[in-house]
């Protein structure tokens, strides 16, 4: 695989319906193995569109896609788990699709729970776990598709300040430990600066790549230090001139 | 831009057959220092700690009644009114002194049981009835069932079929008896036949409305997930769909057994055996309304005791797996 991107997107275009307004206008974008790319956007600049297209749940208008690894795993904002299946079920549910013999679900289920530090919760169900806990299952769920790209749809949205800083620094954790290439879709700057490698900012309407900052990515780096604010300020600048430009 | 620093990051623990280790070498260099290394451990038990604290914080315990403050909770509300009930009812036929074929007290009413009981007719219409309408039901359920599935997957069908299910789920299924005994003549046909008709919408038509209650989410989920067709349907869909289909399977079951006592009271005599409805109308016919009492005492107990016995604690599972609570039975 080296040399090879993990995903390669040509010259992308997407409208909804023919005559529909265009919502990603001639997007390209190549993203590395390993990477974790953060796209930042107001809301209607169609990232989370190209997320979509990306995992395959959409097609493109025109342009191409290619994802190196066949397929990718998905997050959602809200945590997607099945209500009446355990949080070890949810997980063993991803391996038997995957083609995991029987046998080897539970415990693999188990280890994943792990990773995420749930192991003691492998046997609640979803509403006995809070939206935090939950999120986490949902990312074993993804581990345990076992995909090179993982594609995260605005996964924190939903959760307070304490519990997104802390499956920050979980993820961050779980990226280091298992070299997946991340895309992560964000309305939230520092959330962006904090993750992220590579923060692309999408303009809207149409949705364009407008800038891409690099991120140093030191390891113990806290959403409220100084480096974060200082690039949160000038990237959160920029999204202020791109949703300008649509008040006309 | 920020000034890298990324000189310091481990790589130790990273998973190398995930990933090609030159493109690791790119983003970072590789540092084997052992106090890094006890570092980046430290954190990630420090990370542990702070994420169980927050769990502990943010989950909250249930507590599960014990079985029998369940039991008392539910039993004795219903058992102390009817008691109650029952002491107004027998007081007022001792005050007002009614006449005793217009207005029998509880007491002939028991008598009337009683004696039901003991020419064995009791025993044989309860019989009849639960069977027929225990098969009836089943019948309904295995062809309900099929149809409600293809309804929901097929657009063109729904379309179709769809107000016509509907149409015969208002439709009273007692009008059906005439037809169904110009067809069928006195047998056990044209019972079935009118649970059939009763049921089968019922069935259908809540596991319509339980796979439209489906979150698309789910759906997404099991696509992402790379379920194929039959999996999706039978691993997300129908376990999702499992509360509409419920409710449609207990309204099927209480029209199977309307119908039933319609049927039986209309069609007496032929091959069709003996019902708690055709004991009505053989208490109707001698004017014995102390017996017509008793029998219509029956035919409701049996339908509390199978909502009891039957549907409530399977509801109750398939709610509480899903954290929803059913009303009023806590």
């Amino acid at each position: 695989m080296a040399g090879q991107s993990a995903i390669q997107i040509d010259a992308v275009s997407k409208r909804f319906t023919p005559t529909g307004p265009l919502v990603l206008d001639n997007v390209s974008l190549t993203i590395e193995p390993g990477d974790f790319v953060c796209l930042l956007g107001a809301s209607g600049c169609g990232k989370s569109t190209l997320l979509n297209i990306i995992a395959g749940l959409e097609h493109p208008s025109s342009g191409s896609i290619t994802v190196a690894s066949g397929n990718a795993a998905v997050m959602f904002q809200d945590s997607a788990l099945l209500p009446w299946l355990t949080a070890s079920r949810n997980v063993e549910l991803a391996l038997r699709l995957r083609g995991v013999p029987r046998a080897r679900r539970r415990s693999e289920a188990r280890e994943l729970l792990d990773v995420v530090n749930l192991a003691d919760a492998a046997e609640k169900r979803p509403h006995e776990l809070s939206g935090g806990m939950r999120q986490r299952v949902a990312l074993a769920r993804s581990l345990a598709q076992d995909r090179q790209v993982l594609l995260m749809d605005e996964p924190f949205a939903a959760l307070d300040a304490i519990t997104r800083d802390l499956l920050h620094e979980e993820l961050d954790r779980v990226w280091r430990e298992t070299g997946r290439t991340i895309v992560f879709v964000t309305h939230n700057v520092r959330e962006a600066v904090r993750l992220g490698q590579r923060v692309l900012l999408m303009s809207s309407r149409p949705g364009r790549i407008a800038n891409e900052w690099q991120v140093s990515g030191d390891a113990h780096r806290r959403i409220e230090s100084p480096e974060v604010s200082r690039l949160s300020a000038e990237i959160t600048d920029q999204l202020r001139q791109e949703i300008r430009r649509n008040a006309a | 831009m920020l000034p890298d620093t990324t000189a310091t990051r481990t790589t130790e623990t990273r998973n190398t057959s995930l990933i090609d280790s030159d493109s690791v070498n790119d983003r970072a260099a590789v540092d084997h220092s052992v106090t890094d290394h006890a570092a980046v451990a430290q954190a990630a038990s420090e990370l542990r700690t702070l994420e169980s604290g927050l769990d502990a914080l943010q989950s909250v315990a249930v507590t599960e009644k014990s079985p029998w403050r369940r039991f008392l909770d539910s039993v004795l509300p219903p058992v102390l009114l009817l008691v109650a009930l029952t002491a107004a009812w027998q007081f007022y036929v001792v005050i007002a002194q009614p006449r005793p074929d217009l207005a029998p007290g509880p007491l002939d009413v028991a008598a009337s049981m009683a004696e039901l009981w003991s020419d064995g007719r009791l025993q044989l219409a309860v019989l009849t009835s639960l069977e027929r309408g225990g098969i009836g039901f089943l019948i309904a359920v295995a062809i309900g069932t099929p149809l409600g599935l293809l309804l929901a997957e097929w657009r063109l069908l729904r379309r179709a079929l769809g107000p016509l299910l509907s149409g015969l789920q208002v439709l009273p299924s007692v009008a059906w008896v005439p037809a169904a005994i110009l067809w069928f003549g006195l047998s056990d046909a044209t019972v079935y036949f009118v649970i059939l008709m009763g049921a089968i919408p019922s069935i259908a038509n809540g596991l319509v409305a339980g796979v439209d209650q489906v979150p698309p989410q789910l759906r997404r989920v099991g696509t992402v997930l790379g379920a194929n067709r039959g999996q999706l349907a039978t691993l997300i869909v129908l376990p999702a769909a499992m509360p509409g289909y419920f409710a449609g399977l207990k309204q099927g079951w209480a029209f199977s057994w309307r119908s039933l006592m319609a049927a039986e009271i209309i069609t007496m005599g032929g091959t069709i055996g003996f019902g708690l409805g055709s004991m009505l109308q053989q208490s109707r016919e001698l004017a014995d309304l102390s017996a017509v009492l008793a029998t219509i005492l029956v035919i409701l107990a049996i339908g509390i005791l199978v909502e009891l016995v039957f549907f409530a604690p399977i509801e109750r599972r398939l709610l509480r797996r899903r954290g929803l609570r059913p009303g009023g039975i806590r």
